[in-house]
């Protein structure tokens, strides 16, 4: 099909989804990677997506950049059928969780080259990469060999090279892993924008801090499968008006668990319970002292106790039984 | 086009980081310069064999016609060197027997014997030998044009009989009468030595490495396709090593007066060499994941293939029975096409069959290569 075709059906894309992933599976033998997953995602959408190690994350970015095979389920983009065309892929940016590029050989260079496997014009193209690379504040040293370079350099090169053809769709695996602060702040800048820009954008990432200040949306998904997904706010009321109750000590999980085992009925759930560490959401902090009496007649060692509002991390707790870093 | 287009440029940047490195240079070229000049003085040979043959005469003739003989063998490319009695010592001698003009005289048939050290030159003994019956066909037709007097006062008035007659000596088919060597021989014979060990290190290796760091996977999120993909690395190795070959020849040919032969068919002999080369590189990197093994393979392969293949010595001088182990090595048949050209006035016809195995060889790594293109581990 003729990139033109694509152009003219733009038009009715704005009905359409940018994006839309039906039932996705994948298995790696006996390991279920993706299990139906769904997802959908309209234009100039930035949707973060929350998940531990093992989730599926990069699974899922693999299938869409058609790097993995052998999978069931649908994924229409600008209302085609995503593995259709390969033209259809002059629309699609996607940044890999390496840093895949030629470290020998500069950042222009690179650009132009990574650039260049896009039906981009060639003078387009030189005035674009020297436009993003102004954009993520590589310019003054865009003649310097890449391997030169500081992790947190790499990964904005990273990232520019997913830009440089004016993507719809931008997918990022994991942007942000492993660098400073500095370098972070200014991927996830450019993330904002390039979204505010009219692009539709998916992240991955294990920070929850990131997605909160950056998405317009958050998915949380584990084991394959998206667990609960909305803005900031709509996931937070799925823990309910309650408090957060982080008990530190001394104590099995399976003590814990057992020593709060019928204690739902009065508005105390148990999030998460590992060695040592517990979480706790209450619907009503009197509740508290009940609690602790509990754990004390077991002799269950408490040394802190801390009482936090609900936030992202609590919600990914009540989903998932674990903390994100685990 | 535009398949073609990405195919190019994928190719070209391969290139052009191979050249960027910096033990590019000492790889393609100062490594096998070195190896050149090593293996070109080692087997000194063929047509750079010493300028001069020697011969050593027994005159034993009682009569005029032995001096006479041996004024027609003096050539500028034989030393003669005369002896009174048999020395114990010679390269080749002739005997002339004491009644060597008498039978001349009565025109009687007779048989000169031409002895032979067995490890000497066999280019010299041919160049005295041809010399010899050039001498003999002189003086035969001096004496069917003026019978027994005096032939030299003869030919001062009739100078256009002095060549009357020249000599062409053939071979029976297989009989060596040339051993190729020298420079002709160890340029080839190297540069065939390190298509294959750049090729299949280097080509190996980077296969290995983008897989490794994603290369491979990030160049697929473009509209191009694996299939297009795994042409232009095959691409890009093939001219790594033609490259390698090129540079070697140019080199070559300034500084050593390097002579081919036929230079276009030589170019295809390599070529297609290459082209096995490069497709059995991509197949290393595919099937390995780790950079001490390729390289250690690719330094095996290269060095069996090109002792057994003939590139350090000249195939023509080790034992049959080696020579016909050789030809499981696919430097043989590009050594041995190239020795047609060089040193056994081949044609296309002659080196066709080298061709032709050299070819099956790329087509079937090819595919190979292809099946086993690994993107991602
Ligand atoms: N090529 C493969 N072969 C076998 N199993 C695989 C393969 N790739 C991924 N997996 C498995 O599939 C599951 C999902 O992996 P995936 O890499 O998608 O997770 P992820 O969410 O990206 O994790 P991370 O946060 O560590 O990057 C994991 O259990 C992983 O071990
Ligand atoms: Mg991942």
């Amino acid at each position: 099909m003729l990139p033109g075709r694509i152009l003219w059906y733009d038009a009715f894309t704005k009905e359409w989804n940018m994006l839309e992933i039906k039932n996705l599976t994948k298995s790696y033998g006996d390991l279920l990677a993706l299990d139906h997953f769904s997802l959908t995602l309209e234009k100039g959408e930035v949707l973060g997506l929350l998940g531990p190690n093992g989730a599926g994350k990069t699974t899922l970015i693999s299938i869409l950049a058609g790097t993995v095979r052998d999978f069931t389920g649908s994924v229409r983009f600008l209302g085609h059928d995503l593995f259709s065309d390969r033209n259809l892929k002059n629309r699609l940016g996607i940044v890999p969780q390496d840093m895949a590029f030629y470290e020998e050989l500069n950042a222009m260079d690179n650009l132009l080259f990574w650039g260049g496997l896009y039906d981009v014009p060639r003078d387009a193209l030189k005035k674009r990469a020297a436009e993003i690379l102004e954009r993520v504040e590589l310019s003054g040293r865009m003649k310097e060999p890449v391997k030169n370079f500081s992790g947190g350099m790499k990964r904005r090169l990273n990232t520019a090279i997913g830009l440089l053809h004016r993507p719809d769709l931008l997918l990022l695996d994991e942007p942000t892993v492993g660098i400073d602060v500095q370098a972070k702040v200014s991927i996830l800048d450019l993330i904002r924008k390039v979204g505010a820009e009219g692009t539709g954008v998916i992240f991955t990432t294990h920070q929850l801090a990131e997605v909160e200040n950056t998405c317009s949306r958050i998915a949380i998904m584990d084991c394959g499968r998206i667990l609960a997904q909305g803005t900031m706010e709509e996931l937070i009321r799925l823990v309910g008006e309650k408090d957060i109750v982080e008990i530190t000590g001394n104590f099995p999980a399976a003590s814990f668990t057992e020593a709060l085992q019928d204690l739902d009925g009065n508005g105390i759930e148990l999030l998460s319970a590992a060695d040592n560490l517990a979480t706790l959401a209450v619907a009503d902090t009197e509740q508290i002292p009940k609690t602790m009496d509990r754990l004390f007649r077991r002799k269950l060692a408490v040394t802190d106790l801390k009482i936090k509002t609900p936030s992202l991390e609590t919600v990914f707790l009540k989903l998932t039984g674990r903390s994100l870093r685990d | 086009m535009r398949r073609l287009k990405r195919i190019l440029r994928i190719a070209g940047n391969d290139i052009r980081i191979m050249v960027k490195d910096k033990v590019f240079f000492f790889w393609t070229l100062a490594f096998p310069i070195l190896f050149i000049l090593l293996f070109g003085y080692l087997y000194k040979g063929g047509e750079t064999a010493p300028p001069s043959a020697e011969l050593t005469v027994l005159n034993q003739d009682e009569g005029r016609w032995g001096a006479y003989f041996l004024e027609k063998i003096k050539s500028p490319g034989i030393v003669l060197k005369t002896a009174g009695t048999e020395p114990a010592e010679y390269n080749r001698l002739i005997i002339l027997p004491p009644d060597f003009s008498e039978k001349i005289e009565a025109r009687k048939d007779q048989a000169l014997a031409l002895k032979k050290r067995e490890d000497a030159s066999a280019a010299a003994a041919a160049r005295v030998e041809i010399r010899l019956y050039q001498a003999i066909a002189r003086l035969l037709s001096e004496l069917v044009l003026y019978g027994d007097g005096d032939l030299t006062k003869f030919l001062d008035g009739h100078a256009e009989f002095r060549d009357l007659v020249t000599v062409k000596t053939r071979y029976p088919a297989k009989t060596i009468t040339v051993v190729p060597g020298g420079m002709d021989h160890a340029i080839p014979g190297i540069t065939v030595q390190f298509i294959m060990m750049m090729v299949l290190i280097y080509g190996g290796v980077t296969v290995m490495e983008d897989r490794k760091k994603g290369v491979l996977s990030r160049l697929l999120f473009s509209p191009l396709s694996p299939g297009a993909l795994y042409q232009a690395k095959l691409l890009a190795r093939w001219l790594m090593g033609m490259l390698q070959a090129l540079m070697l020849f140019v080199v070559g040919k300034i500084f050593f007066r390097l002579n081919l032969g036929d230079v276009p068919l030589s170019l295809l002999v390599i070529a297609v060499f290459a082209l096995a080369t490069a497709a059995l590189s991509v197949f290393i990197g595919s099937l390995m994941g780790k950079e001490d093994m390729i390289i250690g393979l690719s330094i095996l392969l290269a060095n069996v293939f090109a002792g057994l293949g003939g590139c350090w010595w000249p195939i023509e001088v080790v034992p049959p029975a080696v020579r016909t182990m050789g030809m499981i090595s696919p430097a043989y048949w590009a050594m041995d096409a190239l020795h047609k050209l060089r040193f056994f006035q081949g044609d296309f016809a002659a080196v066709a069959p080298n061709l032709g195995v050299l070819l099956a060889l790329a087509v079937v790594l090819s595919i190979l290569a292809g099946r086993f293109f690994k993107i991602r581990d």
